[in-house]
């Protein structure tokens, strides 16, 4: 299995498994029940790199490579979905694109604490008219002589609840369509920045996921990422990257209804044998196993092109969009095997089943990315 | 002098064979009671100064037990990989660990987990100070160094024993004296991309190759299959009281109490 993993990938396999098994596994119900995020432990994970995977060294992160990187989200959310999500909206589409477009100040101010896991990131597109449609982003940033002037509704924001750093994207130019669009750096603190409620969701609920509102917020120009009207093709790239995490996110997840469905098949007695004698059960592990391998594999696939230099936009869009509906299909069966028991909060599976949910729409619904892949097929055959 | 610690570290099957032992990445991990030694190494060297040296045997797909103790903390891996230490049993290995521990000369420290999870013998620790004709306290709870001694707890049968020692000495430390640290993923990038693991063959030591292997070894393993335990659900019947008495009956027959 994954033969093409090094040793090094193995070993963050293995150290970031046993941390992950101690720390997380056990609170992993307790803290999706309360909606609580772990402080505790995010301080751990910081201290041990996660939230600077990719990060160079003297910038304060871990400088690995990306397969070693989704290798870690897969981990996380093995032990708990709403920390990998945490940690991988904060590696892929915080932290990243800081270091991809960010000035050399910039960087050196924003990044060390973001990468020790001192400040938490988010990234903030979406908004009540803005989802799949992203260039309908209606939040504005007008220049003046000191800087911008930022309204912004932003809903849906992965870690809103705990994020010190966030990208803001708002029109910098109302008539410009997708070229009016710029990524601005709000900080929490700053006067007129707003946190919104904790959303009431069905799956993630470690996660603090709320709304972000910017009332007449000033935020400097030096907070201008990358240029103005760039924000549009940032978030393309951050995306491009982010849904390797999601997809590693989902393998995540499936991979624990895999491991707690083949254990609960062997236990369950039903009929004087173990479920798992029966061929229909046996048929959903079979498909549960498969789908999941074949999901990592393309996974693995498109991190290996990211880390090759390669073009791997495609790469990603088919992962996430495999990978997302897959761990549906595969949290799902778990339930299926589990019975009344898997519809039940007394067991891991029902949490599994309501995390993968979500994968199939952030990050780009599968119907967006099934829209993204085909527009790329046709291109390939068109005369 | 800064500190010169040894740590034997050893990579155990996790997977029962089907076709003889083999030991990759795949297959194999840092013996678990090996990480208390390493951590007391590290940390012992974060107090006083020096060095850590993690030394293993085995082939060389198992240099990345070496790569992990960098990660963790450790100095410099050494791997003690040749053909002709295959098949060595305990006494074989402790020779060949001991000859190499005399080329990693000067040191203070040499430490051992008590024991591995794959075979449990317990016997490489002491073998090899043996070899070394160096004092040895077994299932060390903690170690201090007072210049020029170490002091060093051993809890047992319900007493606590404090030994001072002369170095060089070897230890072999309890697994649950301390709680090894997590490895860091910037240890394991460092580790793996830009610290090499020394290999060293019997032509490194000092060493007669028929101490070693087959021919060393007074012992031979058979076979090595994974066993599974017979477990057996009894409900009793009767009052509480009777259920009771059943139970005190069954545990008595087990000789756990009398």
């Amino acid at each position: 299995m994954n033969t093409f993993l090094s040793e090094k990938n193995r070993a963050v396999r293995r150290s970031v498994r046993a941390f992950c098994e101690r720390e997380i596994m056990p609170i992993a119900g307790e803290i999706d029940r309360e909606a609580r995020f772990p402080w505790e432990v995010i301080e751990m994970m910081g201290k041990l790199g996660y939230f600077g995977i990719q990060v160079p060294k003297k910038l304060g992160g871990s400088g690995m490579d990306s397969l070693s990187c989704v290798i870690t989200i897969e981990e996380i959310s093995r032990a708990c979905g709403s920390l990998g999500l945490c940690v991988t909206v904060h590696n892929s589409v915080a932290v990243y694109p800081i270091m991809a477009f960010g000035s050399e100040t910039q960087k050196k101010r924003w990044i060390p604490p973001l990468a020790r896991g001192e400040k938490i990131g988010a990234f903030c597109l979406t908004e009540p008219n803005a989802g799949s449609d992203a260039a309908g982003v209606e939040a504005t940033a007008i220049r003046n002589k000191k800087g911008y002037l930022v309204n912004a509704n932003k809903v849906f924001v992965t870690n809103g609840g705990v994020a010190d750093i966030c990208l803001i994207f708002a029109r910098t130019d109302p008539d410009a369509g997708r070229r009016g669009i710029s990524v601005v750096v709000a900080e929490r603190g700053t006067p007129g920045f707003v946190v919104g409620d904790l959303e009431d969701l069905c799956g993630m609920r470690a996660n603090p996921v709320t709304s972000i509102r910017l009332y007449d917020c000033k935020i400097p120009a030096e907070n201008l990422l990358g240029e103005e009207g760039t924000g549009f093709q940032i978030g393309i790239m951050a995306l491009d990257t982010g849904r390797i995490g999601i997809a590693a996110q989902a393998v995540g997840i499936a991979q624990a209804a895999l491991e707690e469905s083949a254990r609960y098949a062997n236990q369950r007695q039903q009929f004087g044998v173990s479920i798992g004698k029966h061929q229909s059960i046996q048929a959903m592990l079979a498909d549960m196993a498969t789908e999941l391998e074949a999901a990592r594999l393309m996974v693995y696939r498109a991190a290996l092109l990211r880390d090759q230099g390669k073009h791997f936009s495609r790469a990603s869009a088919m992962a996430k969009l495999y990978a997302s509906e897959a761990a549906s299909r595969i949290t799902d069966m778990a339930v299926q095997i589990h019975g009344g028991y898997g519809y039940s909060k007394s067991y891991p599976v029902e949490r599994y089943y309501r995390d993968a949910r979500v994968t199939r729409i952030y990050e780009g619904t599968s119907e967006i990315h099934q829209m993204v892949i085909a527009r790329e097929v046709l291109k390939d055959y068109a005369k | 002098m800064a500190l010169h610690i040894i740590v034997c570290i050893k990579s155990v099957v996790t997977k029962a064979p089907e076709n003889g032992i083999i030991r990759s990445a795949e297959t194999a991990e840092m013996n678990l009671f090996d990480r208390p030694a390493l951590e007391s190494a590290i940390a012992l060297v974060e107090r006083e100064g020096g060095t850590v040296t993690a030394l293993s045997m085995g082939p060389k797909s198992c240099a990345f037990v070496l790569h992990e103790a960098i990660a963790m903390g450790a100095d410099r891996g050494v791997l003690l990989s040749d053909p002709r230490l295959g098949d060595s049993d305990t006494l074989a290995t402790s020779k060949a660990l001991g000859a190499a521990i005399k080329k990693l000369e000067p040191y203070d420290i040499v430490l051992f987990g008590t024991r591995t999870y794959d075979s449990d013998t317990g016997q490489v620790g002491p073998q090899t100070a043996v070899s070394l004709d160096i004092p040895l306290v077994t299932g060390v709870s903690s170690l201090n160094y007072e210049k020029p001694l170490l002091r060093v707890e051993r809890k047992v049968d319900g007493f606590r024993e404090e030994y001072n020692l002369s170095l060089p000495a070897a230890l072999t430390v309890h697994p649950a004296s301390v709680k090894p640290r997590d490895i860091p993923l910037s240890g394991i990038e460092e580790a793996f991309e830009k610290k090499k693991i020394e290999t060293w063959t019997l032509n490194d030591l000092s060493l007669d190759p028929k101490l070693v292997g087959k021919k060393g070894s007074p012992t031979e393993v058979l076979s090595m299959k994974k066993m599974t335990r017979e477990r057996k659900c009894e409900f009793l019947e009767g009052t509480l009281e009777e259920q009771a008495e059943v139970l005190i009956e069954r545990i008595k027959e087990t000789g756990l109490i009398t």
